[in-house]
Parts: structure tokens; C-alpha cells; sequence
């Protein structure tokens, strides 16, 4: 591969950006002779993908049904704020890099530390959307005969769905940024190029946040549509205000910062 | 649980039409409470009536009516509807055959009116085009056009919505209908109207009701039977509204049903159902020794000149009756009122037309007699045929002795 040829594609003016764009396109040796970029880096963004599809798929497992229950059962507010407070207390790099400390490095070692850092918005928000429906809509629908289970499917869930997807959201944009540190505990996602300039360079570096960010922004985007599409008919006008409201407190961060 | 066959052969509700409703010494007492809300109560409520349970703020009238659909369980004694304890069916069950409408209706907002009603219909398993035919006569009874059926709830005004939580309470045709404050929450105009448009619909459904209200003039309104409750639940009285008016039990009714509760009887009686004086009537050439010696014995001083189908033309006074016979066109109009108005509005028109005498027609227009102020004074204080205040005085003076 001559690389003359392939710089001429990505126009001049870019600059740092149009580097780390040819990086994402194209393949090149790096400083320690590996092949980097291009291919290379689609296979860092489905190992990246992966991390955290598999870290959200356990989180939702875990958190969605505890949320609901709870939020149905109309107790143990006093664990939904408490997930939700240390969710928000605790580093996402810490826990990364605790659970490498201790378990050793490894993909489900990894993951794991994500699934913790993913079911405090999830099961929050779960909670709180089925705690929020009206209390006297689940009186009517009690007196009216629907059981446990029918109000929870029938009555509780449907109206819930916003804030649910809203928390999935929110998991699943943090879960992106977070997996950047997956190479410190050997799984090697696009953090890759962003920890180790000494390999990929600038360009790697800049071209590997790109493709984070891309990926958290489609994310954002795909599940605020999710969210807009399962936000029940009767509620699009009444339900703006009360998203507004209750939203998790979760800061969202693209790139992890590292060294 | 003895949940019996044949219930389940029937289907999950096991009612017709109304249901007859006892309670028998029914206690509940909250967990962590000394107190009970609700002390013994005992009343049984025949097939087709309305009974409401009225009283002040906590005297435990809400939890009476959800001990009957068991979302809250009772702590003592026993529930029967049909002659059947609640206990026999699971909850839910139970609660499929109970109409249930609140203040606050708890409409499902994501879903349409036609769904909202459908509710119950579907719990039981009807079929589809079973509960379509359902839902559309319900949106009929209740006087809403067929396109509401999409409409969301929140696309409604307060009365539609309240009008769709009645609906849907009697989807499933059940024998008793729990109601608590279901027109608490509307403006005071329309909530006249949904009582009326409620009593109008109960004329032709005789469901079993129970209603809870803390207005006793909605009580006496709705009520068939008036169940009084008082703080800790304990029942003060338990009667029909004119009882209630007329002998309140002791004096927490007393003041419950308020100082116009002599007025309130107006609102409740009609002119028919009281003993009315006999008219002296004379015709057209009757003579005037005739109907003078008529007016001299009757309780009216006045002969009142009919037509020959018996309907009033004039009152005769000493002036008309001074010829030999009574001439035609004679006399003072006469004020006509209609049996079956009640006193209220008798009364009303007595003093605005300034009249001592009505002639009480029928519906043919024919004269039934006649109804005086000194009627209505008789029957506004019966006890002492006259001063509302010396009786009201008389009374607490002896009640200190």
C-alpha cells in the first residue's frame, strides 16, 4: 500500500481531523509494525460493540425486572435512590480498574464492571417510571379485577416505557464511552488508538475518539427514536412535561480521559 | 377457598342484575392502630337500591365500601352479597363482578375510550364482537357520540371522562355498583346534571349501588337509603332520606343533615304523597246557597268553580255568589299546581303567584284537592303545628334537664 496515494483522498485543509479520518479508512503499518487503521479499526468497533451490547443485555436482565418490581410494589425507594446515588458517585475508571486489580484482565471481567456501571440509570428509571403511574389509575384497574401481573403488563408497563428507554438510553451512551478503557483489562476496543499514541499516533488517537463518538451520538439517536415510538398515543401530549421532570442524573461522558 | 363450581360454569361473574348486600358486624382495624375505622356495622341494602354511605371526613365511609370489593380486607364479621360471604370468591374475581367508579376515575391514559370500557368485558373473556355491541350501547347510555371511541382520555372534558368511568364500571353488567365520591370533582352545574343523568339510568338498570359521599344534599338526592356514619365508623343511622330528615336518630345526625333539613324534606316529597284539603267544588249553574253551604263545611272558605271534566276555572268569593246561580266567567283565576311536582316547587309557586290556595291537579287536569300554606306550615314543623324555633329550643332545653 503506497501511502501517497491514500493521503490524497482526505482533502489537506483538515488537517489533524483529516488524518485521523484516513486513519479510519485506511490501513497502515504502526510504529510497533502491527497493522493499524481501516480494517483494523472496523474490528476494534465490533469487539468495542460487543463489550457493551453483552454489558447491557446482563444489565437490563438485572435491572429492568428489580426496577419494575419494586416500582410496582411501590417500596424500596430506599435502594432505587441508593443504586442510583452510587451510580452516580462512583468512577466509572475505577471500577474498571478495580475489577482488573482484582479479577485479573479478561472480556467477562471487564464487561462485568460495565453491567455495574449500567443498571443504576436502568433500574432507577425503571422504578421511577412505574412508581410514577397514578396511583388511582392502578386503584381503577385493582378494583376493576386485573391482577398483580395484568396491572404491571397492562397498566404499568405501557406507561412506563418512556422513562425505561430513557434509562437504557443513558446506560447504553455511558457503556459506549466506558468500554474505551477495556484494553487496560486486555479486551481491546477502540480505546485502543487513545491509550496507546506510542503505536497508533495521533491520527489513531483522534480517528479512534471519532468512531466512540460517532457511536455514542447513533446511540443517543436511535433510542430517543425508540423512546419517541413506544411513548403510548395518550400520553404524547400530557407526557412531555412529566419526561422533562423526572430525568436520571447521570453525567454522560464520550471519552474517557487517560494518559 | 370455596370457590364453587357452579360460579366457574358460569363464567368468572357469577351475578344477575342486582344483588342483595349485608353487612353483618363488620369490623376493620388497621394494623398498628388501636382504633378501629370501622366498628361494627351492620345494614342490609336490597336488590336495586341506592344506598349511600355519608359523614364527615374520617368516619371510615371509603373503606365501609372497599371492605365489599375486598381492597381492604376486613378484620371482623362478614360482607354477603346474594346471601354469599365476599370471602367465597379470589379477589380478583370478586372484583369482575363489582362496577367500581372513584372521584379521581383513574381513566388508563394510553388507552382509547372504546379500550378504557372494554375493560372488564375483556377480564371475563366475552368475545370481540360481544364487547364491541357492549361498549357501543354503553357509549349510548351515557350520551357520547360513536367517535369517541379512539379519543384518549386526556382528549376529554372532566364530565366526558366522568361519564366514561360510569360506563365502564357497568360494562360487565354487574349486580352492584361501588361509587365513591364519582362526582366529587366535577363544577357544581354539571354535577347536577351527571346526578340526574345517574338517577335516570338507575331508573332503568335497578343496579345495586353503593355511593360514598360527604354531601349529605347529594345523599338525599341519590340515596334510597342513607347509612350516617360517624368518626371510627360507627353507624349513627341508617334509614331512607325522608327518616333521616324527619328523625334524625340523635343530635350528630341532627347537625350532620344541617339546620334546612325541614327545607330539604320539600325537595323530597311530592305534592301527591301528602294529605292535601278537600275542595268545595261547584259547577256552572249550580246554585249559590248550594255552594255557599259547601265552602262552610269544607276546609277551603272558598267554592272552587270546575269545568265539566273536574278542571279548576275559578275561585267564587262573596261577590260571585250573589245571584241565584253561578254565572259563567265568575271569579278569581285560580292557581293550578301539578301532583306530581314536589313541595319545593309548590310551595315556590304559592308565594310567587301570592296565593294561599293551589288547586292539585292530576294528569288529566282534573282536581285532587287543594294545598294550602297552612299545609306546608303543618309539614315543615309537624311536632308543634307551627314555630320551628320554640321546638328547636324546646328540645335542648330538655335534652340539658
Amino acid at each position: 500500500m503506497v501511502e501517497g496515494e491514500d493521503r490524497m483522498i482526505v482533502p489537506a485543509f483538515l488537517g489533524d481531523l483529516g488524518d485521523a479520518l484516513d486513519f479510519i479508512f485506511h490501513e497502515r503499518v504502526g510504529r510497533g509494525g502491527a497493522q493499524i487503521g481501516g480494517s483494523q479499526v472496523l474490528d476494534l468497533t465490533v469487539t468495542h460493540l460487543e463489550l457493551t451490547l453483552a454489558a447491557m443485555a446482563i444489565a437490563m436482565v438485572v435491572g429492568l425486572p428489580i426496577g419494575i418490581w419494586l416500582g410496582h410494589a411501590r417500596k424500596g425507594s430506599f435502594v432505587a435512590v441508593t443504586v442510583a446515588n452510587i451510580g452516580r458517585a462512583v468512577p466509572s475508571i475505577g471500577i474498571v480498574f478495580l475489577f482488573f486489580a482484582v479479577l485479573g484482565a479478561g472480556f467477562v471481567n471487564i464487561m462485568l464492571a460495565l453491567v455495574l456501571l449500567a443498571i443504576p440509570p436502568i433500574l432507577t428509571n425503571a422504578y421511577t417510571g412505574v412508581r410514577e403511574v397514578d396511583p388511582e389509575v392502578v386503584d381503577a384497574a385493582r378494583g376493576m379485577g386485573l391482577t398483580g401481573a395484568g396491572i404491571v403488563r397492562r397498566i404499568e408497563l405501557p406507561l412506563a416505557l418512556p422513562l425505561i428507554f430513557g434509562g437504557i438510553k443513558i446506560s447504553m451512551v455511558n457503556v459506549i464511552a466506558t468500554a474505551t478503557l477495556g484494553p487496560e483489562g486486555g479486551v481491546v476496543t477502540l480505546g485502543d488508538p487513545i491509550i496507546n499514541p506510542s503505536t497508533y499516533g495521533n491520527a489513531g488517537r483522534l480517528g479512534g475518539a471519532l468512531v466512540v463518538a460517532a457511536l455514542a451520538v447513533a446511540a443517543e439517536v436511535g433510542l430517543s427514536a425508540v423512546q419517541r415510538a413506544v411513548t403510548p398515543e395518550g400520553l404524547k401530549s400530557a407526557g412531555r412535561a412529566r419526561a422533562r421532570r423526572i430525568r436520571f442524573p447521570v453525567t454522560k461522558r464520550k471519552v474517557a480521559p487517560t494518559s | 377457598m370455596t370457590f364453587s363450581d357452579t360460579a366457574q360454569a358460569e363464567g368468572p361473574s357469577p351475578f344477575h342484575e342486582a344483588a342483595t348486600l349485608e353487612f353483618r358486624h363488620v369490623s376493620k382495624t388497621y394494623r398498628g392502630t388501636a382504633e378501629p375505622a370501622i366498628r361494627d356495622l351492620s345494614f342490609s341494602v336490597p336488590a336495586g337500591d341506592v344506598c349511600v354511605l355519608v359523614g364527615p371526613s374520617g368516619c371510615g365511609k371509603t373503606t365501609a365500601m372497599r371492605l365489599v370489593n375486598r381492597m381492604i380486607e376486613m378484620s371482623d364479621g362478614d360482607i354477603l352479597l346474594d346471601g354469599r360471604s365476599v370471602r367465597e370468591w379470589r379477589p380478583a374475581e370478586l372484583r369482575r363482578g363489582i362496577g367500581y367508579a372513584i372521584q379521581q376515575i383513574g381513566l388508563f391514559p394510553h388507552q382509547t375510550i372504546g379500550e378504557n370500557i372494554a375493560t372488564v368485558p375483556r377480564l371475563l373473556g366475552w368475545d370481540k364482537a360481544r364487547i364491541q355491541a357492549r361498549v357501543g350501547e354503553l357509549l349510548e347510555l351515557i350520551g357520547l357520540d360513536g367517535d369517541m371511541l379512539g379519543r384518549y382520555p386526556s382528549q376529554l372534558s372532566g364530565g366526558q371522562r366522568q361519564r366514561v368511568g360510569v360506563a365502564r364500571a357497568l360494562a360487565g353488567d354487574p349486580p352492584l355498583l361501588l361509587m365513591d365520591e364519582p362526582f366529587g370533582a366535577i363544577d357544581p352545574i354539571n354535577r347536577d346534571r351527571l346526578q340526574n343523568e345517574f338517577l335516570r339510568l338507575q331508573g332503568d338498570l335497578h343496579k345495586t349501588v353503593v355511593f360514598v359521599t360527604h354531601d349529605i344534599d347529594e345523599a338525599i338526592k341519590m340515596g334510597d337509603r342513607i347509612a350516617v356514619l360517624k368518626k371510627g365508623g360507627v353507624l349513627a343511622q341508617f334509614a331512607p332520606p325522608a327518616e333521616l330528615l324527619m328523625q334524625p336518630a340523635d343530635e350528630f345526625v341532627e347537625d350532620f343533615v344541617g339546620a334546612d333539613r325541614a327545607l330539604k324534606r320539600l325537595a323530597l316529597q311530592r305534592v301527591r304523597d301528602i294529605d292535601l284539603w278537600r275542595a268545595p267544588l261547584v259547577h256552572v249553574g249550580d246554585s249559590t246557597r248550594a255552594a255557599r253551604e259547601q265552602a262552610a263545611h269544607s276546609d277551603v272558605p272558598y267554592p272552587l268553580l270546575v269545568d265539566a271534566n273536574g278542571r279548576p276555572l275559578a275561585w267564587l268569593d262573596e261577590d260571585d255568589l250573589r245571584g241565584e246561580r253561578i254565572e259563567p266567567g265568575a271569579g278569581s283565576p285560580v292557581l293550578a299546581i301539578d301532583a306530581d311536582d314536589v313541595l319545593r316547587d309548590a310551595l315556590s309557586e304559592l308565594l310567587r303567584s301570592e296565593v294561599q290556595y293551589g288547586a292539585v291537579v292530576d294528569r288529566a287536569g282534573r282536581v285532587t284537592g287543594v294545598l294550602s300554606v297552612e299545609i306546608m306550615h303543618a309539614f315543615l314543623a309537624p311536632e308543634t303545628k307551627g314555630d320551628l324555633d320554640t321546638a328547636a329550643f324546646e328540645r335542648r332545653t330538655s335534652d340539658h334537664a
